[in-house]
């Protein structure tokens, strides 16, 4: 479904070049969840974002059912692959209603039937259709990440891009909205490639991790091997002893992974 | 706690008067303080940054503290003059907030910053803070202090910058430390460096620290006691070992509803809030 091959990213020139990705090659297939994990600054969101055209590769491939993509992506590219952001405050436009934001891409892609798809799009979310006319600044951040999926399911795509889609959300709304992914990628057999910085989030959604430190992909696990916490690295083994809590014993063994 | 509590409270109430009516932050909560590392958690809402700057007397103009006992070391805060405020804040209770980009001095150098914190507090001569200053980065384990001493906040990282402010925060020695999310815009491996390093100051010092945050699992490993608060008010209060002892439906539903790495994808249980959580008696 998605081969990425050799991709690698730099940012500015000369001297003050930063490779953000650094030759990094993957696939994933129909109606399977990936995850990449890593730390600030490790490249994971500068993936995502180059797979949906926010960002140009300086090497390698990107290719999307055996057909590589161009620099400049295609309307009919969107029609199938959309992007959900980190942060529903943001990702909204202030001053459109959910309506507005709903049928923007309808009318982008052409489609007639925008009535039933709204209304459709936002019972799938578990919205009511009375939050419809609403604003952004009117709703809970729960159902303005319910409304950011919405505005990508609207167009029906196959895949799903999602850069840390619950992190600014309280546990208790990360729940749900998990949740309400995971059923969305039954009901729909979507794809899904998942960026997050918390392992746990990221191995209740995916069946293969990635793990990503400076731009390289360090190792790749399944689901199944991080239950029995079992990564081969010192870096991941780092990560899931941080991610269980506070222990001073083991921080004093911490080291930098360059 | 072995000794005296540091601090008091009892029914301390925050409101804010919005133009739709007034709004209760927080809503009769009582605790102590001892010399011991106490957690306050809770969701977006549930007061827990509200108390913690409740106790500074920290407050949005249109905001107002009532309680029945709001006490600091026998000094009545609620109704202390401005001038006594401005010697316990920062001085005998500091406050250290989450983000270091945003309280940080952008335009002065963080050496500069830390010495300041200490010639406000104490009567020293600048070589002197300087001296204490380039002490201070040390004990937060800064790699090169005088080298990081004429840095601009924006010239070090974020897991460097909270350990700047750290410094700037203990260097007037305060009794009581609040710590509003240290560490909830660092990483996972940073922010637990983060807080051993003020682990090992409040242990050394013998300071009491108040940390609030909305992840229930970092501060039940850290802190020896959890409040943990739900619209305004403690639901439950428990010993930081004793997580899994939990017994109020809101702490229960806060632990169930966090993805377990256990390779299972099944449906996470949703936290069914219940009002009666908000009026009834709290267990």
């Amino acid at each position: 479904m998605i081969r990425i091959e050799n991709l690698g990213i730099t940012f500015g020139h000369g001297r003050t070049a930063v490779e953000a990705v650094r030759g990094v090659s993957f696939f994933v297939d129909e109606g399977e969840s990936f995850g990449l994990v890593g730390e600030s600054g490790s490249g994971k969101s500068t993936v995502l974002r180059a797979i949906a055209g926010l960002v140009s590769p300086s090497n390698g491939s990107i290719e999307i059912e055996g057909t590589p993509l161009a620099r400049r992506r295609e309307t009919a590219f969107y029609k199938r692959v959309q992007m959900i952001f980190q942060d529903p405050y943001g990702s909204l436009h202030p001053r459109h209603t959910v309506n507005d934001i709903l049928k923007e891409p309808l009318e982008i892609h052409g489609f007639r039937d925008g009535e039933r798809r709204i209304l459709k799009a936002l019972d799938e979310v578990g919205l009511g259709a009375e939050l419809r006319f609403r604003f952004p600044h009117q709703i809970s951040g729960g159902q303005r990440q319910r409304v950011a999926i919405a505005r990508a399911l609207i167009l029906e795509p196959s895949v799903l891009l999602l850069d840390e889609p619950t992190s600014a959300l309280d546990v208790s709304v990360q729940a749900e909205i998990l949740n309400l992914l995971s059923r969305l990628r039954r009901d729909h057999g979507l794809t899904f490639i998942m960026v997050s910085h918390n392992l746990a989030v990221v191995a209740h959604l995916c069946e293969r991790i990635a793990v990503m430190n400076r731009g390289l992909f360090i190792e790749e696990l399944t689901d199944e091997q991080l239950r029995r916490a079992e990564p081969h690295h010192g870096y991941t083994r780092q990560l899931l002893t941080a991610s269980k809590g506070y222990d001073r014993d083991a921080i004093a063994e911490f080291v930098d992974y360059d | 706690m072995k000794s005296a509590p540091l601090l008091r409270v009892e029914d301390l109430r925050v409101e804010f008067a919005t133009p739709k009516g007034s709004v209760e932050a927080v809503r009769g909560i009582d605790f102590q303080l001892g010399q011991e590392r106490l957690g306050i958690v809770g969701e977006s809402g549930s007061g827990k940054s509200q108390t913690g700057r409740a106790i500074l007397r920290l407050l949005a103009a249109n905001g107002r503290i009532s309680a029945r006992r709001l006490e600091f070391d026998g000094i009545d805060i609620l109704h202390a003059d401005d001038r006594v405020m401005r010697r316990i804040r920062g001085n005998r209770i500091s406050m250290i907030m989450q983000d270091p980009r945003y309280s940080l001095n952008p335009v002065m150098t963080v050496g500069r910053q830390i010495s300041e914190a200490y010639l406000i507090h104490a009567d020293a001569s600048r070589k002197e803070a300087r001296e204490r200053a380039l002490e201070m980065l040390e004990t937060v384990r800064i790699r090169e202090p005088e080298k990081v001493f004429g840095l601009y906040p924006h010239q070090v990282s974020g897991g460097m910058g909270q350990r700047i402010m750290i410094a700037m925060m203990l260097i007037p020695n305060p009794e009581i430390i609040i710590a509003d999310e240290p560490t909830s815009a660092l990483d996972v491996t940073v922010q637990l460096q983060v807080l051993a390093i003020l682990d090992d100051m409040v242990r050394q010092r013998g300071m009491g620290l108040i940390l609030i945050s909305h992840d229930l699992g970092l501060v039940s490993s850290f802190c020896d006691r959890i409040l943990v608060m739900y619209g305004g008010r403690i639901m439950e209060s428990l010993k930081a070992g004793e997580l899994d002892h939990a017994k109020h439906p809101y702490t229960r539903g806060l632990l169930n509803c966090l993805p377990k790495m256990d390779g299972s994808h099944a449906e996470l249980p949703v936290l069914k809030r219940d009002p009666a959580w908000l009026k009834g008696p709290v267990p």
